[in-house]
């Protein structure tokens, strides 16, 4: 089992693939830029449907993926691609040649500033969905008032669905994060009004829909069907929101002292980096192109190069785990061809 | 010089005389139906600006300057500029030579005077005592070869428009070629017809070197007659054409002229004035290269000259095409030499669509915004108001509220210059107009600018600021707001610099301008940007600035282009802005700077963002 396999992505599509490749009696190596594992889930706090601390599901990973080699603080400087095989130049000045190369390079989150309109960075009470999870970890944000917290929003589809953002899909994991962060906000204030302006509510998965309804029923969250127009900031500093109630046909105003922007998932500058340095192509979302989307998601049209995860897409985290698992699998199986 | 023929008239002149008369039946009735179309009240101030001598001077002038000597082409580039004008003004000398020669040497006239002046040399033979006439002679020759070079250009042109500064050129229509050929063919045509008399009628350096040289064939009189009659019907041939060419342009243009002068402006899309410009189009075709619908090959019969094209054809499904495709950036209007107004033509088209139902805003109730606003009225204000203070009412407009950073920036720099100031639609206003106005749907914009105006006569304030170019434009051309100043915040925060109310720290960061299209073309603001950015920075030019800034392809002008053909534009106009690879591109429209920063590398801002961060 001399076979290098090289994954680059240490989230937990990678850190799943390789635990699992170690099942195999492989020895992959995962290369990360930051200085941890667990990318984007380890800095979540709870995740839909069942709450499951984040935090859990990150650490069981780490451990079980532990006996690979793991690099850290790590990126490629350059890839050269010889006869049946790549040469990938690390950053610390390791060389690694193999012939199986893994993409679990994830997506980014939506530069929520890009949508000026509704105020991030401009104004003090507008977070994202993220800035939020952080508070749910640390408890540590200005921005979220200890109390009286009266009056909350969530925008939904912040650079999804969104031509005029350069996002035209659909970012597939915001609804149900909205609903349950609406929840898990509501449990913090119960006294607070929570709105969430939403233009269509993809509620696929499983449970989702009884969340979605418990969040009505149970929390009281108001669903208002209509995109959000403007921002704007009063004397004693809340943000007014005002959007159209697109079933009843009205324009609506509300104040509020917390707006949250459910950023979606765009593709990852650093997947287009590793695209341009093994020549794979990219699709017109500018995540990577699979070989088929149907039958082979997780196979580049090259040889040898496989994805996992939101690489290729917004995904949720048991699609992510189950792609990584598949993956996984046809590396074992493509270097049981190659003998 | 004396008569060859008694009768002093041979056949082939009736070619010529009929296109003539023809070209002069259609252009005069052509003439009258355009002064009549013209509203009432417009059509006396025609008349009233013929007679005005200021106008009547400048309409001499520019028609001299314009139709025969071609001067915007000269500033634009100098070999376009000799190719039109020595087509144009040395064929102008060689009729009014032409004229001068017949009417010295010949008496008794008549019918003649029709002809005479273009086929004198057939119909004289030179005696001794004309050597008086050789400065004509010269002059005539002259002149001729002056056409010959122009003409001898346009042939050129035709197949390397490059050398002449022009990228695409038009394509020509059928007729538009049957007059191209007919008029390539009549000079050299009239240089041999010539050639053949010039030992008859007399000649100069060019007809009279010509018939030494090719004494064989040229002194051969039996092969006169056909050259004159080939130069006669390549006449009559131009002149019947032209009315269905391009070359229509050349007799409305010396109409368009004064109704320009007089200050008529389009009121039906079709007729008068809207008319005389689509006539006057030569198709020439520098707003191809203008259009920054252009970097997409498929729009470029998208361009005013198609359009003007398909109103002469009334092809209605194209014109509403091209009307609705078009960003409104009014660069072809800026670029064209025969003042053709592009985006005002494409607004008239657009206004004659009918909807069958549409908004309707008479029941918007204003009085709470007027009574919001009225803290500049005597008595309403319990601060003491001091007299050299502003009484400024700021509309950030819709645009502007999806940009907040502006708004707050703006807000900041009036607090720090200490003026008076109240926000007039600071809760949600009524929209200013323009976009309606651009759609064509000049009911309901004007129903929006009545409601404002409302608002702003009420406010009892003396300076309307706003920030956003594409207001700051139906401010200034369609609200009337007697006593009130209305002023873009880019002439506001220079005048707030140069008086010293507000202090501008310099930094080392190297801006480039882009010129809003509604702001630069539109209200002809270049300067006062510029010189408020000097102050905060290194200010540096995009290749392409000012009249020939190119638009940020964001604009609302477009009715039908979509998000996917709009990113090649952008894309394009920011690279034209990084040309001095500058540190930050800076804008004074929110929508551009909104367009720009989807595709910059660098930093987009606002020049109000940049001052107040700039200033203290």
């Amino acid at each position: 089992m001399k076979e290098n396999i090289v994954i680059i992505g240490g989230g937990i599509a990678g850190m799943e693939a390789a635990s699992q490749l170690l099942d195999l009696g492989y020895k992959p190596i995962i290369i990360e830029k930051s200085d941890h594992l667990g990318g984007h889930v380890a800095e979540w706090n709870c995740l839909f449907p069942d709450m499951t601390p984040a935090g859990d599901v990150v650490k069981n990973l780490v451990t079980r993926s532990a006996g690979a080699n793991i690099f850290l603080n790590t990126e490629i400087s350059f890839v050269n691609k010889l006869k049946d095989s790549y040469n990938i130049m690390l950053s610390n000045g390791i060389s690694i040649i193999t012939k199986i190369i893994l993409v679990t390079t994830g997506f980014s989150l939506f530069d929520a500033s890009k949508k000026e309109e509704y105020g991030y960075g401009i104004y003090d009470q507008v977070i994202t969905n993220k800035d939020l999870e952080h508070w749910f970890n640390t408890g540590d944000d200005k921005r979220v008032g200890d109390c009286g917290m009266n009056a909350v929003g969530f925008v939904h589809c912040v650079g999804s669905r969104d031509e005029k953002a350069r996002n035209s899909q659909c970012s597939k994991v915001c609804c149900i994060t909205a609903v349950k962060q609406a929840i898990e906000i509501k449990q913090k204030f119960p006294e607070a009004m929570v709105y969430c302006f939403y233009m269509d509510l993809r509620m696929f998965g499983k449970k989702y829909e009884d969340f979605y309804i418990s969040a009505q029923r149970d929390y009281g969250i108001r669903f208002i069907r209509g995109r959000v127009s403007e921002v704007s900031e009063n004397i004693d500093g809340k943000v007014i929101v005002k959007a159209e109630d697109t079933l009843s046909g009205k324009p609506v105003k509300v104040t509020l002292d917390l707006l949250v922007l459910m950023a979606g998932m765009v593709c990852c500058k650093d997947s287009t980096k590793v695209a341009n340095m093994i020549s794979l192509p990219v699709d017109s979302d500018g995540f990577l192109k699979s070989r088929d989307n149907v039958t082979g998601i997780i196979e580049a049209p090259k040889e040898g190069i496989f994805y996992a995860g939101a690489c290729t897409g917004p995904k949720t985290v048991p699609e992510t785990l189950a792609e990584a698992r598949a993956a996984a699998l046809n590396v074992h199986l493509y270097i049981n061809r190659m003998k | 010089m004396r008569e060859r023929f008694l009768t002093g008239y041979n056949d082939f002149v009736l070619p010529f005389v009929c296109g003539m008369l023809f070209v002069l039946a259609y252009c005069l009735i052509g003439m009258i139906r355009i002064i009549m179309q013209l509203p009432g009240e417009d059509r006396k101030r025609f008349f009233i600006s013929l007679v005005t001598p200021k106008t009547l001077v400048k309409n001499i002038k520019d028609i001299f300057l314009k139709c025969l000597i071609h001067v915007d082409l000269w500033k634009r580039n100098k070999l376009l500029g000799y190719m039109h004008s020595s087509i144009a003004f040395g064929w102008f000398m060689l009729i009014l030579v032409g004229h001068i020669e017949v009417f010295l040497y010949t008496s008794n006239l008549g019918a003649k005077a029709l002809y005479y002046p273009i086929f004198f040399r057939y119909f004289v033979a030179e005696t001794e005592s004309t050597m008086k006439g050789s400065l004509i002679f010269f002059l005539m020759d002259f002149f001729l070869l002056v056409v010959l070079s122009g003409i001898a250009l346009a042939i050129i042109k035709r197949v390397r428009s490059r050398l002449f500064g022009m990228r695409r050129t038009t394509n020509p229509s059928f007729t538009d070629l049957i007059g191209l050929y007919s008029l390539w063919s009549i000079f050299p045509l009239r240089l041999l017809a010539e050639s053949f008399t010039a030992d008859i009628s007399g000649g100069s350096f060019l007809t009279k070197s010509l018939n030494y040289v090719f004494t064989e064939f040229l002194s051969n009189h039996a092969n006169m007659l056909p050259a004159w009659w080939a130069y006669s019907c390549a006449l009559g041939i131009f002149f019947f054409v032209l009315p269905f060419s391009r070359y229509m342009h050349i007799p409305t243009e010396i109409l368009l002229i004064p109704l320009r002068n007089a200050g008529i402006r389009i009121v039906n899309a079709r007729k008068g004035l809207a008319k005389a410009q689509v006539y006057s189009c030569p198709s020439c075709g520098l707003c191809i290269d203008a259009c920054p619908m252009g970097v997409l090959k498929g729009n470029i019969r998208d361009t005013t000259v198609y359009l003007n094209r398909q109103i002469r054809r009334n092809n209605e499904s194209r014109i509403e095409e091209i009307s609705d495709k078009c960003l409104l950036c009014g660069k072809c209007t800026a670029v064209c030499p025969v003042g053709v107004e592009g985006d005002k033509l494409r607004i008239a088209q657009r206004s004659i669509r009918r909807y069958n139902f549409g908004p309707d805003y008479s029941n918007i109730d204003v009085q709470n915004e007027v009574r919001r606003c009225n803290k500049f009225v005597n008595g309403n204000n319990n601060s003491v108001s001091r007299p050299d203070s502003h009484k400024l009412l700021y509309f950030a407009g819709c645009m502007t509220a999806l940009t907040p950073a502006i708004m707050q920036a703006t807000e900041s720099i009036l607090k720090k210059s200490g003026t008076e100031y109240e926000v007039m639609d600071r809760d949600g206003g009524i929209c200013c107009g323009r976009p309606m106005f651009m759609a064509g749907r000049l009911e309901e914009a004007r129903e929006m600018v009545r409601k404002n105006t409302e608002i702003i006569l009420g406010s009892g304030a003396d300076t309307l600021l706003l920030s956003c170019p594409i207001c700051y434009r139906i401010f200034r051309e369609e609200y009337s707001l007697p006593g009130i100043r209305v002023i873009h915040h880019t002439e506001f925060m220079n005048e707030l610099i140069s008086e010293g109310k507000l202090k501008v720290r310099k930094g080392s960061t190297r801006y480039v301008f882009h010129d809003p299209c509604e702001l630069g073309r539109g209200c002809g603001v270049y300067e006062q940007p510029r010189s408020v950015l000097s102050a905060a920075g290194e200010l540096v030019e995009a290749a392409k600035n000012r009249r020939e800034s190119i638009c940020c392809g964001g604009s609302l002008g477009s009715l039908t282009l979509g998000f996917d053909k709009r990113k090649a534009m952008t894309e394009n106009a920011v690279a034209n802005l990084m040309s001095e690879s500058p540190d930050e591109i800076v804008t004074a429209c929110p929508l551009c700077q909104a367009t720009f920063g989807r595709y910059s590398e660098i930093p987009v801002e606002d020049i109000a963002t940049v001052i107040d961060r700039n200033s203290k």
